[in-house]
């Protein structure tokens, strides 16, 4: 019964660790691979949390900040950005009502406190090079206002101060500070950077998707297992000593092996989830990545190569225990766990405080150089050193504390245009009580402060802009006669949209809509000669339906052809890049044809538009593009057995190409369709017909039925892949209540129920940039990071389906016989849009659509103008010829760091009709979403918006927002120094954790923000007690209100009035947006 | 038109004028500094303006050049506070006796040379810090220094003349008045007495080493060349600055003991390598007094990084110090260097090896210190500002100075040589033999 009951137990265990691993990854955010890159909250599993508190615990956790500095927001206060009355209604809340006296003046605690904002009076004062400059004339009224403060000013004795010391640090363990980490701060190790540098060697290895020209064996063990299995063969890693029987002997399991690290140090159970947190923490990138992986089981990599963050952990805790103890024996003589460290610090306290003041560079460096000493020698002078820095340093200390404080007290006097010579006649009392005021609003609490009155300001001049625009719709009943437009064009909500939409309303008769660019469509989408599919929908949602293309069917020759030749450019891609990776290659082909490479180069590096144009027309010339449809509709049973056959006939030639050595004469249709029937029969023996074509085929009866066997498994040509395939060709298309259902939606989200338009356009977007990795980052989020292109031709070809406006005239939607759909894409980079499937558009529409084409140049080019003035690199305006010229060479020049702004600047969504806004300029940075809320009486649609698109803005929205206020932690740095790692993500230089979020050049102009981080205001016109409703019935919306990640403002359809939401769940009257 | 016998009293009289003149505006420490630097253009001003009129050693006249240029630069890089304004009357003092103590003839000069010494050893003595051991040592050895001056301007002792020779251009085991004058003189005088005292033992060498026997030398290259590695090693173990930078140089001053004893001649070469190695120290040391200034005198440098991002402007210049320092073209120091080379017979087969040890050996710890404080992880709670205009003023200066004198043809700062004074030398070499 004991092995039983004690493999009970480990697997109870096993299960308990499991749950404990699930939530301290909460902490980090889903790293998706860079081809699909998806904008998103670095902290969004701390959504749960109010913002403020997450903010915090990303500073603890990642140490990132929170906010921007708080000299840029005082920058911005400076010149006007932040308003005094917004700073005054943000602080208000933190003012208390009490007064000091200076002199004659009473000053009350609010007023402090804005100065202490307005003037960095909190941030640390005293500084050397203030002294030694002598540039303050105040010098000698500090003196005598320090002098003053001597008596008065709390004076806390080292002693305590090294108490305090300890239990903070003794309360952190475990808590925010791992083992290594504290190793490295208390004894100047580098202990984490060590095993920050084993895991990215063994993370970039086992994760690799085929960038690595050799890869690492073992991998389809999963992570662990595969570094165990090498790691043994390495000589001390990281210097731990006798490595190799220690990883031998570590268990197979990977939850074993992290519990008995996990012991090993000794770690208290209470405390596993917060240090497990902290140890994904540590490389937040490779941790995230893995995250995403574990929990994207159908992932082709993940099924191949299997990872889990538990594995990871179990190798990172490894390290951690081994070199843990190994430097606390030989630094300190103690054992490395959690009981012996606290220990420590509690017995040898002195000796505690001198080596940690010393690792941190805050002792001087005659101390610091006996601290070496002491720690080389290992002698028992620690109280000495200790005794000598009390009676030495101490003092000095506090001379420069109350010298700090009496220049923060001379530069409130300042502030608060009081003489500060008044100070010297101020009690000592009101002194001290100014001091602590400022000394519990210190910098670090600055910054929830600040953003409150940013937001206000920008929030006061966008309501206000809405409330001057007529907002009170007619009743639902009314329908008044309204002259048809030309055209009505659908843009993806994406604020890139915003200025496109405003021109092209400008240049005619034209309406727009807004509508998150997949267009209700959620499709998994395979082009034409492409072997993967993109999932074509944002990735909170998951794909129904699977869309291929096709070409047309009257390009039967062409299509040969055009097959033929791309396979052999794909040969001499293959050739080429073999050739560059393998050994011995290189050598010889870089003599030889190295010097081809030149042309590139000098092409791409001096007349880049040119040489896009010229490899465009290479390209066109060789391997000339086909027309294509798409797969829309569902295929019939028989066409689907059909497509089923001819996919398994194609596979079955192939395995004899590859397996056998049958010319292609000897492998004849008969044979493929009898070796088909055998393997999916799973009979042992074949039947007659084949044993009657085998020997004709050179094959013996023993071939035959190990070739099936190689068939069933390795080319999944049996019963159960066979269901898989149906299954999946099922998935093809859309049936028709589908079709109806998606138009449906999508129309009457929009309010697009009459006055049709004799052309609509679904217009996508995409982007085009040279030598950027994060490419995926400009085109659609709502399509996955992919073009919007499949999603527009799907809409537009269910539009155009008789059937379906059938099936929407009885439901009630008519769109008139004369009215047809268009799809079209708009490069977002050069704002130049490209319509698609014109073969099918009817010649009565021929004047329309060149009407449209010429409208949209006219809006192309309005925009490029418009975006040109918003680029750093551009001072003067450019005149219209130039900047369209402009836009095209920043999206083909290989060196440009910022091809367009893409999603910067982003700040609101408005989700109403185009009448709220439509004239405003809104400068680029409002998602628009349409809706008319007549349309909704049950507020379903509402319901779709606010979980969809709203939450995806949100996730934009603070994609930027972290990036900008600490692009080293929640970014991704410079993308100077970017390189790509294993095709999914980028490193910094060529060691580093896998870089999170958006590039500096993404969300900076040089030192300032070019994205203005501020929380999403979403302005909703709908009736309130609808959203409240909806409130209520969904988490994520209580978090995003009640936890302050969105700010909600209604407008009241009938009133014509804004009603802001507070997190206490009250609407508050705004009148033309007012700001806090 | 001045008369050629006043000129070397003209060249003396401004900046130790300047610092009488200086003391009027005492209470003023901005408007003294500016002064000071004045002075000290003057100065060069004064030099250049006598320059065709003025007799030198074998070395030549670049030093009478270097000085007032090193003073300039010493003054400019220090902070305005009222406690540097001492220092930098000092520092006009220094250059007045300075100059004078390389153009005066015999006796005038030694006198002067003695009292230069007694100067330093009193204004040790002030700063004494009885912490710090080797600062008695330091006291002692100038005390020594200020008495063999003394016995050579009244006797012409050469042996006196040698000893302090060894003092001023410090030879291991004489170096501990080098070492504690860089590290104990307070402001501005450490850049400067970097360059001011071992170009006097250099000059005073000139006139005492050309009849001394091949034999004679022989202790004497084994003192340099020990030291030198002596004091290579000495920096590699150094975590402070001002001790790195003392032993870094001393270690080269020794090789270029090994040089002039090995061919016992002190040659214009010799002039531009010392004058290179001096100002490219001083150049350091103003660069950690950038440092200083913003973070405290008692900073630990290794608690400071990351401020090539932070202080560009600094970075650039700092890091060019450190290749000068090193000794790579095509800064003076590696030409000076060169030069000497190709001069001096390779009398040990040990000494190429030790030269190459030096050599790595700098490389080594200049660059560590060097990327030490500019790379790494900014710290938050520090606050970076670039440096100030006089700051860069002085850092560029001494660059400028380091391309130049790296570019500059050698024969550009010969003299006349002073055949009096070596002809005395001479006659008390024989005596004492």
């Amino acid at each position: 019964m004991e092995p039983l009951n004690q493999s009970v137990n480990m697997e109870t265990r096993r299960m308990e660790l499991r749950g404990v691993i699930r939530l301290a990854s909460e902490v980090i955010a889903q790293y998706w691979p860079m081809r699909t890159f998806v904008h998103h909250n670095p902290l969004h599993s701390l959504e749960y949390l109010p913002f403020e508190e997450t903010v915090t615990r990303g500073k603890q956790f990642l140490g990132g900040n929170g906010y921007l500095p708080s000299e840029r927001y005082r920058h911005y206060l400076r010149v006007g950005r932040i308003q005094a009355h917004h700073m005054k209604a943000a602080v208000a809340p933190l003012a208390r009502n009490e007064y000091a006296t200076i002199g004659l003046h009473r000053v009350s605690h609010g007023k402090v406190l804005r100065a202490c904002l307005a003037e960095g009076l909190c941030a640390p004062t005293e500084d050397p090079l203030d002294a030694r400059w002598e540039h303050d004339p105040y010098h000698q009224l500090d003196a005598s206002i320090a002098d003053r403060l001597e008596t008065v000013l709390p004076n806390p004795n080292l002693d305590a101060r090294v108490r305090g010391l300890v239990h903070c640090d003794q309360a952190s363990l475990g808590q925010w500070m791992t083992l290594s980490h504290w190793c490295d701060q208390a004894l100047g190790t580098t202990v984490v950077d060590q095993i920050n540098r084993e895991l990215i060697k063994w993370c970039g290895a086992f994760l690799d998707e085929g960038h690595a020209t050799w890869t690492m064996p073992g991998r389809e063990q999963g992570l662990y297992l595969a570094w165990k299995a090498l790691a043994v063969h390495e000589w001390s890693p990281c210097g731990i000593s006798d490595s190799r029987r220690k990883i031998s002997g570590l268990p197979d399991y990977p939850e074993d092996a992290l519990l008995e690290s996990l012991d090993a140090l000794g770690i208290p159970a209470n405390l596993r989830q917060n240090y497990l947190s902290l140890q994904l923490t540590a490389l937040p990138g490779w941790a995230g990545f893995i995250k995403w992986r574990s929990e994207e089981r159908d992932y082709e990599w993940q099924r191949a190569y299997p990872v889990e963050v538990v594995k990871y952990l179990a190798i990172r805790l490894w390290y951690v225990r081994e070199l843990v103890r190994q430097t606390c024996r030989e630094e300190l003589g103690i054992e490395g766990t959690y009981q012996s460290v606290t220990d420590y610090m509690r017995q040898r306290s002195k000796e505690y405080f001198l080596r940690r003041e010393r690792v941190a560079g805050r002792l001087p460096a005659i101390y610091a150089e006996d601290v070496d000493r002491l720690r080389h020698q290992r002698t028992q002078g620690w109280d000495d050193l200790y005794e000598r820095y009390r009676s030495d340093v101490a003092p000095r200390q506090l001379r420069v504390a109350r010298h700090g404080a009496a220049k923060q007290l001379r530069s409130l006097a300042l502030a608060l245009q009081l003489d500060p010579a008044t100070l010297m006649t101020t009690a000592p009392d009101e002194l001290v009580r100014l001091v602590e005021w400022m000394k519990t609003f210190p910098e670090s609490d600055h910054g929830p402060v600040w953003l409150k009155a940013f937001e206000a300001g920008y929030q006061e001049r966008l309501l206000g802009a809405l409330a001057r625009s007529p907002v009170a719709p007619p009743p639902s009943d009314v329908k008044p006669e309204l002259k048809r437009p030309h055209s009505q064009s659908v843009f993806c909500i994406d604020v890139r949209s915003e200025p496109f939409r405003r021109h092209l309303e400008s240049s005619g008769a034209n309406d727009t809509y807004g509508f998150a660019g997949f267009f209700a469509a959620l499709i998994r989408y395979r082009a034409w000669g492409k072997e993967h599919d993109t999932e074509q929908f944002p990735v909170i949602m998951r794909a129904k339906n699977e869309v291929r293309e096709i070409p047309r069917s009257y390009l039967d020759s062409i299509v040969s052809k055009h097959g033929a030749r791309t396979r052999m450019v794909h040969a001499g891609h293959t050739l080429l890049h073999d050739l560059k990776e393998n050994v011995v290659t290189p050598y010889v082909m870089m003599e030889s044809v190295g010097w081809f490479y030149g042309l590139p180069i000098i092409g791409k590096t001096f007349l880049p538009s040119l040489y896009r144009r010229w490899t465009n027309w290479l390209q066109r010339l060789f391997v000339p593009s086909i027309s294509t449809t798409l797969t829309i509709d569902k295929l019939a049973p028989a066409d689907t057995a059909e497509m089923l056959m001819a996919e398994q006939q194609a596979t079955i030639r192939q395995a004899l190409q590859e397996r056998t050595s049958l010319r292609s004469s000897q492998i004849t249709p008969a044979l493929i369709e009898a070796l088909r029937q055998w393997a999916l029969s799973g009979d042992v023996e074949p039947d007659a017909a084949l044993v009657s074509a085998a020997p004709q085929a050179g094959l013996s009866a023993k071939a035959l039925t190990i070739f099936v066997t190689v068939l069933r498994q390795d080319y999944g040509i049996n019963p159960r892949s066979a269901s898989r395939q149906k299954e999946r060709i099922t998935r093809t298309g859309f049936t028709l209540d589908e079709q109806v259902l998606t138009m449906d939606t999508v129309l009457r989200i929009m309010g697009l129920t009459r006055q049709f338009a004799r052309l609509v356009l679904f217009c996508a977007h995409g982007s085009t940039s040279e030598n950027n990795p994060f490419e995926s980052a400009l085109d659609c989020g709502a399509c996955g990071g992919n073009e919007g292109k499949p999603n527009a031709r799907v809409l537009a070809m269910m539009a155009n389906n008789q059937k379906v406006r059938e099936r929407l005239a009885k439901n009630g939607l008519v769109i008139p016989s004369d009215t047809h759909f268009l799809a079209g894409q708009v490069d977002t980079t050069t704002d130049a849009v490209q319509l698609f499937d014109l073969e099918d558009a009817p010649t009565t529409h021929r004047a329309d659509i060149a009407r449209l084409t010429q409208n949209l140049h006219e809006a192309s080019r309005l925009t490029s103008l418009e975006r040109c003035t918003r680029f750093p690199d551009i001072a003067e305006p450019l005149p219209a010829p130039e900047s369209i010229a402009h836009v095209r060479r920043r999206s083909v020049d290989w060196s440009q760091v910022r091809p367009e702004w893409g999603l910067s600047s982003n700040a609101s969504i408005v989700i109403g009709r185009r009448d709220l806004t439509k004239g405003i300029d809104l400068g680029g940075r409002v998602f628009l979403q349409s809706y008319d809320y007549r349309e909704d009486p049950s507020s379903r649609l509402l319901e779709v918006l606010m979980t969809g698109p709203q939450v995806v803005a949100q996730w934009i929205n603070m994609e930027h927002y972290f990036s900008t206020v600490d692009n080293e932690v929640y970014g991704s740095g410079s993308k100077i120094y970017h390189n790509v790692v294993g095709r999914f993500g980028i490193m910094s230089g060529p060691w580093s954790d896998l870089r999170l979020g958006l590039a500096l050049q993404t969300v900076m102009n040089g030192e300032v923000p070019y994205h203005e981080p501020m929380r999403l205001l979403s302005i909703i016109e709908a009736p309130r007690e609808q959203i409240v409703k909806l409130i209520g019935r969904h988490e994520v919306l209580r978090h995003f209100y009640h936890n302050e990640w969105v700010h909600l403002v209604a407008l009241e359809p009938e009133e014509g009035i804004f009603y802001r939401y507070r997190p206490t769940g009250e609407w508050v009257k705004t009148d033309s947006g007012a700001g806090v | 038109m001045i008369n050629p016998m006043l000129t070397p009293w003209f060249v003396a009289a401004v900046p130790l004028l300047g610092a009488l003149l200086g003391l009027s505006i005492w209470s003023q420490p901005e408007k003294l500094k500016t002064w000071s630097v004045t002075v000290t253009l003057g100065s060069l001003l004064a030099v250049l303006l006598s320059f065709f009129t003025l007799t030198g050693s074998t070395e030549g006249l670049l030093f009478v050049l270097l000085l007032p240029l090193a003073a300039s630069v010493s003054l400019l890089g220090q902070p305005v506070h009222r406690d540097h304004r001492l220092t930098w009357v000092v520092t006009l003092v220094f250059l007045g006796m300075g100059l004078g103590i390389l153009t005066l003839p015999s006796p005038i000069g030694s006198i002067a040379l003695a009292l230069l010494l007694g100067f330093i050893t009193f204004l040790l003595y002030w700063h004494h810090d009885p912490f710090w051991g080797p600062s008695w040592l330091g006291i002692g050895t100038y005390g020594l220094g200020t008495l063999c001056a003394g016995i050579a301007a009244m006797t012409g002792s050469a042996i006196a003349s040698l000893l302090a020779c060894m003092i001023l251009l410090p030879l291991v085991p004489f170096h501990h008045g080098y070492v504690a004058a860089l590290t104990r003189l307070p402001g501005s005088l450490p850049s400067f007495t970097v360059l001011l005292l071992p170009a006097i033992g250099l000059h005073k060498l000139a006139a005492l080493i050309p009849p001394v026997s091949e034999l004679e030398t022989l202790p004497v290259i084994v003192l340099a060349l020990s030291g030198a590695l002596y004091a290579a090693i000495k920096a590699l173990a150094q975590s402070r600055v001002r001790l790195l930078l003392t032993y870094g140089s001393l270690s080269f001053f020794s090789l270029l003991w090994w040089c002039v004893a090995a061919s016992r001649t002190v040659t214009p070469q010799a002039a531009v390598f010392l004058g290179s190695l001096a100002l490219v120290t001083a150049g350091l040391l103003l660069a950690w007094q950038v440092i200083r200034t913003r973070y405290g005198d008692d900073v630990d440098p290794r608690a400071i990084s990351g401020l090539a991002a932070q202080m560009p402007q600094f970075a650039v210049l700092i890091s060019v110090l450190a290749l000068a320092a090193m000794g790579l073209p095509p800064f003076g120091v590696f030409v000076g260097f060169m030069g000497l080379l190709f001069a001096s017979p390779l009398t040990l087969s040990i000494a190429p090896f030790v030269v190459a040890i030096t050599w790595l050996a700098a490389s080594w710890y200049i660059l560590d210190l060097v990327q030490g404080l500019l790379f790494g992880r900014k710290r938050p709670d520090l606050r970076y500002e670039d440096v100030r205009q006089s700051e860069f003023a002085s850092l560029l200066i001494v660059v400028m100075i380091m391309f130049a004198l790296g570019l500059a043809p050698t024969n550009l700062f010969e003299g006349t040589p002073r055949s009096t004074d070596t002809g005395a030398i001479m006659e008390s070499v024989s005596w004492n033999r």
